[in-house]
């Protein structure tokens, strides 16, 4: 069996470096894009599973790009919306996007390691 | 009767204090603009602090689960005191986000129907911990079925700032959460309350410690490492439901804090 594919779309190294870890230590495929237009850049023929998305990139928006890439036929099979803001106002701007879910940074490591594996099961 | 020189100073006075008048005014624009960017850094910045908390906090908790190897206890108590501070230190932030949004009438109420029960069972379930570690005993007292339409976040956050005061204030003895429905000025109302063993405050600082940035001084706040915004903030987020807060208290003997909210209540 292949190891579920995540991408971790967000431009802060700190939290990338830290969720790499995470997931490469937990049997996760990591790829790392740290704004929109290095998601944009990503071969179109390895979609991943389960993307980490936060909303606010230096370079636009994430949800933007969400819907960008459903448009290309690029989408994950999973989108999960990583945001600083915790408002309803974002959270409902992302499940209208199709965000499965809205997780508020940061989350507990086991907890969004038990919502990772439930959506790529 | 006026003389003739203070006739002729008449007018001039006048200019005088329109002009006075209008500076006053511009002063006053002018500390509201810088108010307003004042609240708009506090925002910004309380964000910017959640990224690189995140990665700490992160790192920490993969540590704290062993995934880059086993810890011995002292490393394993080490990265808990990372954890436990990376989480107070958020918590803190939030604060400052929460007051800032206040501080900007950026609050909106979200508002839905739920048990007050809910609400209190899973803010003890988070500080019951704290509690057992200081031998603090929990007495509730809520009905099961008490519903109220409101924000259940905002709810939340005044009943955990209530419940972590009075475990943080307290050293002996123990706290009491109570819900009620009454009716004031024939409306219907939920009534909250907490009420501890602890330190007691004094009736001057009844009203002072639900004004922002105020801690009242003594050993036991200074010790206590908040914002001094967490008073201010709940009795912001109840008056945004039109509600209610106050402490009744005496020193040595304990307090209680409780909070009215108008709500439409079904049994």
């Amino acid at each position: 069996m292949t190891e579920p594919h995540v991408l971790i779309v967000e431009d802060s190294a700190l939290v990338t470096d830290a969720l790499r870890i995470l997931f490469e230590g937990s049997g996760f495929r990591v790829t790392v894009a740290s704004s929109v237009a290095d998601a944009r850049a990503l071969p179109p023929d390895d979609v991943a599973d389960l993307m980490l998305l936060d909303v606010t990139l230096e370079d636009g928006d994430g949800l933007e790009l969400l819907m960008e890439m459903r448009a290309a036929n690029a989408e994950p099979d999973t989108t999960i919306a990583l945001t600083g803001y915790d408002d309803p106002i974002t959270r409902q701007r992302a499940i209208d996007a199709g965000c499965a879910d809205v997780l508020v940074k940061p989350v507990p490591v086991r907890e969004l390691l038990r919502i990772a594996r439930n959506y790529t099961a | 009767m006026m003389t003739d020189d203070e006739n002729r100073a008449a007018p001039e006075r006048i200019a005088i204090l329109e002009a006075q008048v209008l500076e006053a005014q511009r002063v006053i624009n002018e500390l509201h603009s810088r108010d307003a960017l004042k609240t708009q850094f506090l925002s910004n910045i309380s964000h910017d602090l959640r990224t690189p908390l995140t990665a700490i906090i992160t790192h920490a908790e993969i540590l704290r689960d062993g995934m880059l190897g086993e810890l011995n206890e002292r490393q394993t108590q080490s990265v808990a005191g990372i954890i436990t501070g990376g989480r107070q230190l958020l918590d803190m932030i939030g604060e400052i986000l929460v007051y800032a949004k206040g501080a900007g009438r950026q609050l909106d109420l979200n508002v839905s129907d739920f048990a007050i029960s809910e609400v209190i069972d899973h803010v003890l379930a988070v500080n019951e911990p704290l509690a057992a570690k200081k031998g603090l005993s929990v007495n509730i007292d809520v009905p099961p079925n008490l519903r109220l339409r409101a924000d259940r976040d905002k709810i939340t956050h005044v009943v955990t700032n209530l419940i972590g005061n009075a475990i943080d204030f307290t050293d002996r003895g123990g706290l009491s959460v109570r819900a009620s429905r009454i009716p004031v000025e024939e409306e219907p109302h939920i009534r909250v309350e907490v009420q501890d063993t602890g330190i007691g405050i004094r009736p001057e600082h009844h009203e002072l410690i639900f004004q922002e940035f105020a801690q009242v001084d003594s050993t036991a706040s200074r010790s206590h490492h908040g914002t001094g915004l967490g008073l201010a903030i709940a009795r912001r987020l109840v008056e945004l439901h039109d509600g209610r807060i106050w402490v009744e208290s005496e020193p040595g003997i304990g307090s209680t804090f409780a909070f009215v909210i108008p709500c439409i209540v079904s049994e």
